[in-house]
């Protein structure tokens, strides 16, 4: 190399890098200025690095759900990663530091580096032509200019790379190597201030991933915590997620309240909040900056989140934001008359505690004694009060007996705070969680059963906060367990709809899929089912507020479960089911709905009618 | 001597101001009745026709409009000075803004929402419903309190007039107007419902099992023979067969009549929560399961398009 060329390249890499960095440090400043609230238990660190071997080096979360997209692009990014060793020999070289582009190993390097080059061109060539022709809506509006670009860019590393083969010196070679060096710096430049910033940032944000969906830990109102008010709130991880976002859309595509045409766009979220920061609108207040409405749009389904391939955690940004306003009295109309009935009855409905009673003597229920009763069944404010869900705890306590479990329910509940937790009102939260767990203490608790698996996800991970022991399952679970060694065939096709509280959130999938298949049904699936359900619409306190924008996200949700063909939708909570009765009233449709454990139930009768009639 | 805060607005006198004088002239004892405003001159001399021993007029251009912190600096001051023994107050929006933050300032008890006072063993006891109103409570204070009074618990016309109007004593109240916190707007009243089914004394309610549009009119016919107003679940608004304004349920109306006539409506719980205050619910489903049944007080099983029929012949025959 030429004196000069290598005076030209120092002053080069010197303004590129000056450029690089100074782009870096703006983003920097601002995560390091945030709030910090990235916490890494010292046991969950083996956990975390499997993750991040799982996600980073071998994408399965971008493979999983677009594979061809996913394997084009572990194929750029094992790419990349062989291609950092070159490029820093090279750079070297031309900095005239050191040069060992002409030893031994470099070309056998160099050669090793082909097949990996090949996979770029094919993988880069391929995520062009998707996102500049074929334009998936997940994608955005527009072509992205720089993205189309950045594409360019990587394939002529990657020409000019194979290049090098066949000019190994002389002017060609010469020219070859400076498009190469300049490509390479001016995607330096570009780096920070696009999506391609994950680059550098994913691999943390997918390791500092809070280890469960929605993780947001209590406020501390000793210390004057009241959720997340203005920009300047917003804490270091979401800071992080912001600049990470790679706009793939997967949160988008997934996210029923988009998908129902409301404003809410998990995307468009963390896209405004990157905006606001580089903005510097610190005072900004987050109903401001993000408008109020779409907050209100979540049903905390947690699609956005389990599909993110890059580690955003949209929730806990929604529910913070949610925080700060309920805690300056601006939650919706509809949720104050929850919160009311909240504090004055305990539970969702306002219903009066002599309607529990009621049900738990028709029932024949104990009050749980420790001495005596192994689990507590816990009912939940639908198990006390709405009907077609006390159908499904009979049979629930029918399935009990019959399998010789001991229980019973306590005297008194209230709600666990499920909606209050998700909606924002912590301190509501708490206080319904503290009685609770106090009543647990007193009545001797160590095994928790309940059919609600809004229940399950409150009891059993938001309750861990508070010092919370016992053990927690949910009725699906319990009975696939307890009827192992029973099957009843023939009971024709259904089409089970997976909660998103025990789907997605606690992971219970297969139970109630073996249950089924036990007791003779058939499953037909619709598209989105097991880990990735498509929402009822009443998660986040939304089963409260009927007036949405767009469609009805239950109507959709049962239209899908309508295409299966199944004569019979299975549900598992509550909610889901109200959801979906009322959006069949609404469609005037004639399905049959069953409560999956009041399916097992009928099914185990009418096998063995005697062994299990109710007492 | 109990003191009594009236309630008016542009020299008006709140009706319930006259339950709570009757209230305090009946707890025995001289009455002294506190009227606050900029302008009060009408007002209380409207209230100086009630047999109490004293009117006193609280002024300042700082009363009008109402707020929190000149009420409660300026009545603070009045019972620093005049020392009454209990306060009564009607139980009003205004009185439930203001009362807690008096009762702090004046550092007494608050007893809210009571439907009497009475004597017992030489001390005032103050009558409050509990749970729901289903039992009475008697509150007794560590000495003089505030007790505010529902709004028709005491009858106004209970009230005792005096032969001659009551002396009436104006007191300028010290307030700096720059310290009020609240800045009130003008006042406006919100459109309501275009039908307000909250105050009907009986509904007739339609839901799916009504299954057609044209079907509708059996249950207006119905409505109209019984004199009743007609509700709805919410597939009937959705499908848009009645306004949305006649939806009943948690997203709807919340409505409390004397008789609910539930037509064709299974009884989901977002739609129970809108009428479980009714007082008696009769429910006509197909279906013997339907959660309704649960909650109504009579039930039939069977086709509401015999049974809807018969009842308005019933009716108009």
């Amino acid at each position: 190399m030429h004196p000069t060329e290598t005076w030209i390249f120092r002053i080069l890499v010197l303004g590129f890098a000056g450029a690089f960095a100074a782009q870096v440090w703006t983003r920097a400043r601002l995560i390091l200025r945030a709030p910090n609230n990235i916490v890494v238990a010292d046991d969950e660190t083996g956990r975390r690095l499997l993750r991040f071997i799982s996600e980073v080096v071998f994408q399965s979360r971008t493979i999983a759900e677009r594979p061809a997209v996913g394997f084009a692009h572990l194929g750029v990014y094992w790419g990349f990663s062989a291609f950092a060793l070159y490029t820093g020999v090279e750079f070297l070289a031309g900095l005239g530091v050191a040069d060992v582009t002409g030893s031994r190993w470099f070309h056998l390097y160099e050669l090793a580096l082909v097949p990996f080059a090949v996979a770029v061109i094919a993988g880069i060539a391929g995520l062009l032509v998707r996102r500049a022709i074929v334009r998936p809506a997940a994608l955005g509006d527009h072509v992205s200019g720089e993205s189309v670009l950045i594409g360019f860019f990587i394939l002529t590393l990657m020409v000019t790379f194979l290049l090098g083969f066949r000019w190994e010196t002389g002017l060609a070679a010469r020219v070859n190597w400076w498009v190469h060096a300049l490509v390479i710096l001016g995607f330096l430049v570009l780096i920070p201030d696009s999506k391609h910033f994950h680059l550098v940032l994913s691999p943390l944000t997918v390791y500092l991933r809070s280890p469960g969906l929605a993780t947001v830990p209590n406020l501390d109102f000793e210390r004057e915590q009241v959720g997340l008010e203005t920009l300047a709130d917003v804490e270091r991880k979401q800071v992080l997620d912001a600049f990470t976002c790679v706009e793939c859309g997967r949160c988008q595509v997934n996210c029923p309240a988009h998908g129902t045409g409301k404003a809410l766009n998990p995307k468009r979220l963390i896209l405004e909040n990157e905006e606001a920061l580089l903005a510097g609108r610190f005072d900004a207040k987050l109903a401001d900056v993000f408008d109020a409405k779409v907050l209100w749009q979540c049903t905390t389904c947690g699609a956005c989140e389990a599909q993110c391939p890059v580690g955003v955690e949209h929730l806990p940004l929604i529910i913070g934001a949610r925080r700060g306003l309920a805690s300056n009295g601006e939650a919706p109309d509809a949720l104050a008359a929850v919160y009311n009935h909240l504090e004055r009855r305990g539970n969702i409905w306002g219903l009066g505690a002599d309607l529990r009673q009621k049900f738990i003597q028709s029932a024949g229920v104990e009050i749980f004694d420790a001495v005596r009763h192994e689990y507590l069944v816990w009912l939940g404010c639908a198990g006390a009060f709405e009907a077609d869900f006390q159908k499904s705890l009979r049979a629930l306590f029918d399935i009990l007996r019959a399998t010789g479990v001991t229980f019973g329910v306590l005297a008194k509940e209230r709600c666990t705070g499920d909606i209050a937790k998700r909606t924002g009102n912590e301190y509501q939260f708490q206080e319904l969680a503290r009685a609770n767990l106090d009543d647990f203490a007193a009545a001797g608790v160590t095994k928790i059963l309940t059919s609600c698996p809004h229940c399950l996800r409150t009891l059993d991970v938001d309750y861990r906060a508070f010092g919370f022991q016992a053990q927690v399952v949910h009725s699906a679970v319990l009975v696939a367990d307890l009827t192992r060694t029973m099957a009843v065939p023939g009971a024709g096709p259904v089409t089970f709809h997976d909660p998103c509280y025990l789907g997605r959130y606690a992971g219970v999938t297969a139970e109630p899929r073996e249950l089924l298949a036990r007791f003779g049904a058939t499953v037909r699936e619709p598209d989105r089912h097991g880990a990735n359900p498509f929402c009822c619409g009443a998660g986040g306190g939304l089963l409260f507020e009927e007036h949405e924008e767009g469609r009805r996200i239950s109507q959709e949700r049962f239209e899908q479960l309508q295409r299966t063909g199944a004569p019979t939708i299975v549900t598992s909570c509550p909610f889901c089911s109200i959801m979906l009765k009322g959006a069949q009233a609404s469609a005037n449709t004639q399905v049959e709905f069953v409560d999956l454990v009041s399916f097992v139930d009928a099914r185990m009768k009418c096998a063995a009618p005697a062994a299990t009639a109710r007492p | 001597m109990i003191l009594v805060i009236a309630e008016q607005q542009g020299g008006t006198l709140n009706k319930a101001t006259w339950e709570t004088i009757a209230a305090a002239q009946q707890a025995g004892g001289p009455v002294t009745v506190a009227v606050l405003g900029a302008e009060t001159a009408a007002a209380a001399a409207e209230v100086a026709a009630a047999e109490v021993a004293e009117v006193l007029r609280v002024e300042s251009p700082a009363l009008a409009p109402y707020t929190l912190d000149g009420f409660v600096t300026a009545l603070a001051a009045v019972i620093a000075t005049e020392q009454p023994g209990d306060v009564f107050l009607p139980h009003t929006y205004q009185t439930r803004d203001f009362a807690p933050a008096l009762a702090v300032k004046a550092g007494r008890a608050l007893v809210t929402d009571c439907v009497a006072a009475r004597q017992a063993d030489g001390r005032r006891l103050f009558v409050r419903p509990v749970f729901q109103g289903r039992l009475l409570a008697d509150v007794a204070c560590d000495g003089p309190a505030l007790a505010t009074f529902q709004i028709g618990a005491v009858r106004a016309d209970t009230l005792v007039r005096g032969a001659a109007p009551a002396p009436v004593r104006t007191i300028a109240a010290a307030i700096d107007a720059g310290a009020i916190r609240q800045k009130p707007e003008a006042p406006f009243r919100e459109a309501k419902h275009a039908v307000d089914l909250s105050q009907a004394e009986r509904i007739v309610a339609v839901g799916r099992g009504i299954k057609e549009q044209e079907k509708v009119a059996l249950a207006q016919q119905l409505a109209a023979a019984m004199g009743a107003e007609l509700g709805a679940s919410r597939p009937i608004c959705d499908a848009g067969w009645l306004p949305m304004d006649r939806q009943i349920g948690s997203s709807g109306q919340t409505v409390a009549p004397k008789m609910y006539l539930a037509l064709g409506i299974s009884g989901a719980i977002q739609h129970l929560v809108g009428m479980k205050g009714a007082r008696t619910i009769v429910a006509i489903n197909k279906d013997p399961e339907a959660p309704i049944f649960e909650v109504a007080d009579y039930g039939v099983v069977g086709d509401l398009f015999e049974i809807v029929p018969a009842i308005i012949k019933e009716l108009q025959g």
